[in-house]
């Protein structure tokens, strides 16, 4: 799984700072470097919402700094173990 | 780029003694296309007066040698005009004038500061002088001439007076600093100074015991970057654009998301974005090959104009984070003797937002002052909008 997160000026602004950290620090504790790789990228080209970040190739996305651990419980822990199942 | 060959690069640092609000020492800079006018004093006493003495002194000197007044007339109004002090009954200061041009021949006017380093070929070089008399000021003169890479380093007494009864007997005495100067393999005139200024500051233990001024002048090859920062207004000319960027030998630099974005589309290469922040305010850099620079832009670059603002101010910035705002205002204040700024003018969809903090909304203004101040600290300065 490929995490891109935006760090242009408008999200930079919003927190992509916050977002990275924490997002790495969930990666690290859950032991799952093999199986995330955590990106920067530059403007994602969606400006007005939250920090925009993109998982694979589905639509870039939305993702308040307050909201991070959510995300990564729902979206990024059940999903790699899920594959790590299925492996 | 114009026909000149070659580039005098100045840095001009300056500290207060201690408890003074005004410095004693003054400085001032004419820059033309083809030379330069420097004039450095430093009045009697401290503080107000001493301010005043060493103000007055540089703006004669500079008005006056500027316009082609001879030497005599120029030293001669000088002393007539400084008020003299009630304390000392003189009306004194110390002062050295440089007129150096771009091909390396230079003028030096000494009258009791302490003697200007000469470096050439990478050693401090004496050189040979004539003394003249007007009135009855003794004053030395001397022709000398630069090749690349040599400089001019001037420095008021509050130099070698530097650690003077606290940390050295006798202050860094002028061989000590010659000696210093000698061990520096310099890349620009504000490293030779802000060095220089930096060590003066620890000898003296932060408390400087007088007011201390250090200049440099050096000759250098011109060494030029082209910054890229926003989109072309018409998105037909991108490729035009970036194939016109990567062109000639220049650094070249690319600041703001989308330009990056742009460049690594139309040149077909990838663009990396690094994920360490050396400095939580600024986003990380990026990286595309055969791109020196590739960072974000309006916060990135509203640091850069702020810290080049202080530099400008004479404020000694450090230069050690690596952080794109830190690297940026290194390669322009250190490696750059010539600008080239590429500015697209497509307006910025990021910037439309409503949150978006108004100051920054107009990226225009920033580059704006960045260029102002830029040239201000003598750069040469292109614009173009693509």
């Amino acid at each position: 799984m490929i995490i891109q997160v935006c760090i242009g000026s408008a999200c930079h602004l919003k927190g992509s700072y916050k977002v990275i950290q924490t997002l790495k620090g969930l990666i690290e504790a859950e032991g799952l470097e093999d199986q995330v790789i955590l990106k920067s990228s530059f403007c994602l080209g969606a400006c007005s919402g939250a920090v925009s970040i993109q998982v694979d190739e589905n639509p870039v996305e939305p993702l308040h700094p307050e909201e991070v651990i959510r995300f990564f419980e729902n979206r990024v822990k059940g999903v790699t173990q899920r594959e790590i199942h299925r492996v | 780029m114009g026909k000149t060959e070659t580039y005098i690069d100045v840095a001009i640092h300056a500290l207060n003694k201690k408890g003074e609000e005004l410095c004693g020492d003054q400085a001032d800079l004419f820059k033309s296309e083809d030379e330069v006018f420097f004039v450095m004093a430093d009045g009697l006493g401290s503080g107000v007066k001493a301010n005043i003495l060493a103000t007055l002194t540089v703006k004669i000197a500079m008005t006056m040698l500027r316009h082609g007044e001879s030497l005599e007339e120029t030293i001669d109004t000088i002393m007539q005009t400084l008020p003299v002090c009630s304390v000392r009954k003189v009306a004194y200061s110390t002062f050295c004038m440089v007129h150096l041009k771009n091909d390396g021949r230079c003028r030096l006017i000494e009258y009791h500061n302490p003697p200007v380093f000469f470096c050439s070929n990478g050693r401090i070089t004496p050189y040979i002088s004539t003394y003249e008399t007007y009135g009855d000021k003794e004053v030395r003169i001397s022709e000398l001439e630069l090749g690349i890479g040599d400089y001019l380093t001037i420095v008021s007494d509050g130099a070698v007076h530097a650690g003077v009864g606290t940390m050295l007997n006798h202050g860094w005495e002028w061989p000590h600093i010659a000696a210093f100067l000698n061990r520096q393999q310099p890349k620009s005139a504000e490293l030779i100074s802000k060095t220089l200024i930096e060590t003066c500051n620890n000898l003296y233990g932060g408390l400087p015991g007088d007011d201390t001024s250090v200049a440099t002048l050096m000759l250098v090859e011109p060494k030029v970057t082209r910054l890229f920062s926003g989109p072309p207004v018409q998105r037909e000319q991108d490729h035009e654009v970036a194939a016109r960027f990567v062109q000639g030998s220049v650094k070249r630099v690319v600041c703001g998301g989308t330009a990056a974005n742009l460049m690594a589309r139309e040149l077909n290469r990838e663009l990396r974005c690094e994920m360490d922040y050396y400095e939580p305010s600024i986003p990380p850099i990026a990286h595309i090959k055969g791109i020196d620079l590739v960072t974000e832009g309006v916060l990135t670059l509203k640091r850069v104009s702020e810290r080049l603002e202080d530099y400008a101010a004479g404020q000694i910035i450090s230069f050690g984070k690596p952080d794109a705002a830190t690297l940026l205002l290194n390669l322009l204040i250190n490696d750059s003797t010539h600008i080239e700024f590429w500015i697209g003018k497509a307006i910025n969809p990021a910037h439309q937002n409503p949150d978006f903090p108004f100051e920054l909304s107009i990226k225009q203004n920033i580059l704006d002052r960045i260029i102002a101040t830029l040239r201000k600290i003598g750069k040469i300065v292109m614009i173009q909008y693509v």
